[in-house]
């Protein structure tokens, strides 16, 4: 569709709109768009959801696998991110298109997903020192309607809600130990995931500060700040983006609103 | 991936031999005594100098303590694609820990950390570069950590607004960028890479802030162009921590400012 | 601030939206649709085999002996006289290349614009030089459909006075096949806004103006704050719009309008949710039936 570029009058209407605090379809700034969250869709992978936003449609699909663990960490288990920006999403992500997009993604929710706290990654270690539970969380963007970041993050975070980790038995050998995965589908672990963060975007519009941006908002934006928070209130990661530069006392502000969003990441 | 057969490459699989050897481990309740001596407040010196790549159109070197890093500036030139047209001037850039720079050897493809890095370099350095001067054309900024001992990030922000003020392109205001390593109630300002190691690595208690922060600041205009956290923090502990950052970054604006003008007198001196 | 997050399995089951009349001859590609020699080979349709098969999925339409079948999703297939709404996409020699959401870039030539100063004004070379200053990339302009050329490419023309530049409002973007052939589409509704029911599927919510200054030949526009009344009524037609869209209603003006009233009962936001939407169209589809349009 003819969204690319708008012209100097709709940035207006949508600056002004925003300085009313009713937007244009008439959300206030802080309002966030119909969500649907769907989990437990695909039978291949360990844990999938799917998330759609207005227009933006999220899917991701979560495999876990045993590997030998990363020497400099020997005691926990690890967690992998890959976006696929799919070009069925726009013709745009095509061939290498995407892969921009998709590596901000995943460098934003590596950072947001690296503290101690945000799974239990202790119990995704099988044997201390020697064999882990990896866990590839792999999305996929369907369709793009504004605000990927954060519909991105609430699906991991609803697809790891949804992982089923199979239970290991050890026997011990005289050549060393033995492991033994169950095949009984229904002898398996969940993942705490109460500590894990989702991810806010403050977009700036004019003054103002606007969550959940549609594509055409997020046009009229110069500079935005993503946060990974926690039920907590913890602060995972932030990152700012976007070629604009920002005032400092307006990050202080933008992070407050961002902090009363806190109740989003229970799901 | 692909791989360069023409490279010397290890066995397939390998361990660095510092994971068997006993780590320094950081003693994370006395904090305020720091390995290096310095106190939890003050910043490494700074060393700063331009010209460095005599073939680049701008380039500077910068050293604190251990960490050093060197960045060169190309263009502004033609953008040689069609699609990429705009009338706004493009800034690229890249980058790049040598494999030599760290503890671990790193591979000499690009890694995700690196994009990562670069993107953030990238969107710190754009809001000061007043790009509509420079239509259809396309700046590159090259940047090597020779040898990393933390604050990488902020050492190569500051540097590469050096080398593109060296270069003459124009610009809003310098970009001085500082980080603070933040562990409970203490922040570490300007942390070396144990310390950076020892918080990010460091198992601590689920209440406790443990993190790093990066923030990039043009100091006339008083904005922050890129601000960027790791870990876990409070919005308090993570609020006061930038605005330290944006104080130190006033503080380092002067050797910046000195160094550029040195740089502009020894031109002059050539001249004449 | 509100987050409205639901499980999928607590979507309405409403998903059987349909209560129309029978829509006819539904044919998909391939389909033989008669193996009558008589009849004339229209759009959507091939011969083959002495039959005449169909290449879209649609409803088969007959006029005389003529056959065509009409694909129920598409991109804009222009005819002359159709009011289209456009973006601005490229400045090229004479011409505006114009996003029309036909199956190329539509054209406007400078020759069938109205400049400021009077339609009889002849265009010089200066004119050429100012292309951009009256229509930019991006901007948004209401046209109507001069030619068809052989390609299927279209040439606009604005040279009336309630066509040309858009300023302040909402696009929004539908199929083609939903808005009604009408005699105008352009309206300015008693509930303080106009709309203009683009013909591709692009629709134009606007605040309502009063004169349109002939002086500047309407490339001027007006950055002034809209009110937020106006705002409020543009934002609640914005969704209502996109609500019949999505339950694939027909769009004209009468409908528009009922929905609206339909609406008034919720806060405007609350027509992003789908049983709202299913519920305001629903009460919609009702009345119509009744007036038995």
């Amino acid at each position: 569709m003819g969204d690319a570029g708008l012209s100097e009058a709709e940035k207006t209407f949508i600056l002004h709109s925003v300085q009313d605090d009713f937007r244009e379809d008439g959300r206030g700034n802080e309002d966030f768009r119909h969500m649907e969250l769907e989990t437990s869709l695909i039978s291949n992978t360990n844990g999938s959801a799917r998330v759609r936003l207005a227009n933006t449609d999220v899917l991701v699909g979560v495999k876990v696998q045993l590997t030998p663990v990363d020497p400099e960490r020997p005691e926990v288990g690890r967690l992998e991110f890959f976006i696929d920006c799919s070009a069925n999403a726009t013709p745009a992500f095509e061939g290498r298109g995407g892969e921009e997009l998709g590596s901000e993604i995943s460098a934003m929710l590596t950072r947001a997903y690296a503290f101690p706290g945000a799974v239990d990654f202790h119990s995704l270690c099988v044997l201390p020192g020697q064999q882990c539970w990896l866990l590839y969380v792999d999305v996929l963007l369907l369709e793009c309607g504004g605000n990927l970041f954060d519909a991105v993050s609430i699906a991991v975070k609803a697809a790891l809600f949804n992982l089923k980790i199979p239970n290991v038995t050890m026997t011990k050998d005289e050549g060393g130990v033995e492991l033994d995965l169950s095949d009984d589908p229904f002898d398996f672990k969940r993942l705490d995931v109460s500590g894990a963060p989702i991810i806010i975007t403050v977009n700036k519009i004019g003054h103002y500060h606007v969550v959940d941006a549609s594509e055409k908002e997020e046009e009229c934006s110069l500079a935005r700040l993503m946060l990974g928070v926690t039920e907590k209130g913890t602060i995972t990661a932030m990152r700012k983006e976007g070629s604009g530069s920002l005032d400092p006392n307006s990050i202080s502000d933008m992070m407050e609103v961002n902090t009363r969003f806190l109740c989003l990441p229970g799901i | 991936m692909p791989l360069d057969t023409r490279r010397l490459t290890g066995p397939e699989s390998s361990q660095s031999p510092y994971n068997f050897a006993p780590v320094n481990k950081l003693d994370l309740t006395q904090l305020d005594k720091r390995p290096d001596g310095r106190s939890i407040k003050k910043l490494r010196p700074l060393f700063l100098r331009t010209n460095v790549v005599s073939q680049a159109r701008g380039s500077s070197y910068i050293e604190m303590n251990e960490t050093k890093v060197i960045c060169a500036v190309y263009g502004p030139r033609e953008v040689l694609r069609r699609e990429d047209f705009s009338l706004k001037g493009q800034l690229t850039c890249d980058f790049k820990f040598t494999t030599f720079s760290c503890r671990q050897r790193r591979q000499y493809q690009q890694d995700s950390q690196e994009k990562d890095l670069s993107v953030l370099v990238l969107e710190a350095l754009e809001p000061a570069v007043c790009l509509h001067k420079y239509p259809k054309s396309q700046i590159n900024i090259f940047i090597t950590v020779l040898q990393h001992d933390g604050s990488a990030l902020s050492a190569a922000i500051t540097c590469a607004s050096v080398a593109l003020a060296s270069a003459g392109i124009e610009m809003y205001d310098l970009v001085v960028a500082s980080s603070a390593a933040i562990c409970g109630s203490v922040t570490l300002i300007d942390p070396t890479a144990q310390e950076e190691d020892a918080l990010l690595k460091a198992t601590v208690k689920p209440d406790n802030n443990a993190g790093s922060v990066t923030v990039a600041f043009l100091p006339s205009l008083s904005q922050v162009s890129a601000i960027s956290s790791d870990g876990e923090l409070s919005f308090e502990i993570l609020n006061k921590s930038m605005q330290e950052c944006v104080a130190n970054c006033q503080k380092l604006y002067p050797v910046l400012e000195h160094t550029l003008v040195k740089h502009q007198q020894e031109l002059e001196a050539g001249r004449s | 601030m509100s987050v409205d997050i639901r499980l999928a399995s607590s979507r309405p089951a409403g998903a059987d939206l349909y209560h129309g009349e029978n829509p006819g001859n539904i044919v998909t590609p391939g389909d033989i649709i008669t193996a009558d020699t008589g009849f004339m080979r229209g759009h959507g349709t091939y011969m083959d085999d002495e039959c005449l098969h169909a290449s879209v999925a649609g409803t088969v339409e007959r006029v005389n002996k003529l056959i065509s079948v009409r694909p129920l999703k598409t991109r804009y297939n222009g005819e002359i006289g159709d009011v289209v709404i456009g973006r601005i996409r490229e400045l090229a020699q004479k011409r505006w290349k114009v996003e029309t959401h036909s199956r190329m870039d539509s054209v406007l030539m400078l020759s069938s614009v109205n400049l400021p100063g009077g339609e009889l004004r002849r265009r010089s070379e200066e004119d050429e030089k100012m292309m951009r200053h009256y229509l930019k990339e991006g901007d948004l302009i209401s046209a109507e459909v001069q030619n068809v050329m052989s390609d299927g490419c279209l040439s606009l023309h604005t040279r009336s006075l309630k066509y040309g530049k858009l300023g302040q409002g909402s696009l929004v973007c539908v199929s083609p096949s939903l808005v009604l052939r009408r005699k105008t589409h352009f309206h300015n509704l008693p509930i303080g806004a106009s709309i203009i029911l683009g013909n591709n599927g692009y629709i134009w919510i606007s605040p309502t103006v009063q004169d349109k200054s002939e002086e500047s030949g309407g490339y001027e526009t007006n950055l002034q704050p809209v009110s937020k009344s106006d705002r409020e009524v543009i934002a609640r037609l914005r969704n209502c719009v996109l609500a019949l869209a999505e339950c694939k209603m027909l769009l004209f003006d009468t409908c528009i309008i009922y929905t609206y009233e339909a609406s008034l009962k919720y806060p405007v936001k609350d027509l992003l949710k789908p049983e709202v939407v299913v519920e305001v169209v629903d009460l919609v589809r009702q009345r119509l039936e009744l007036e038995g349009s």
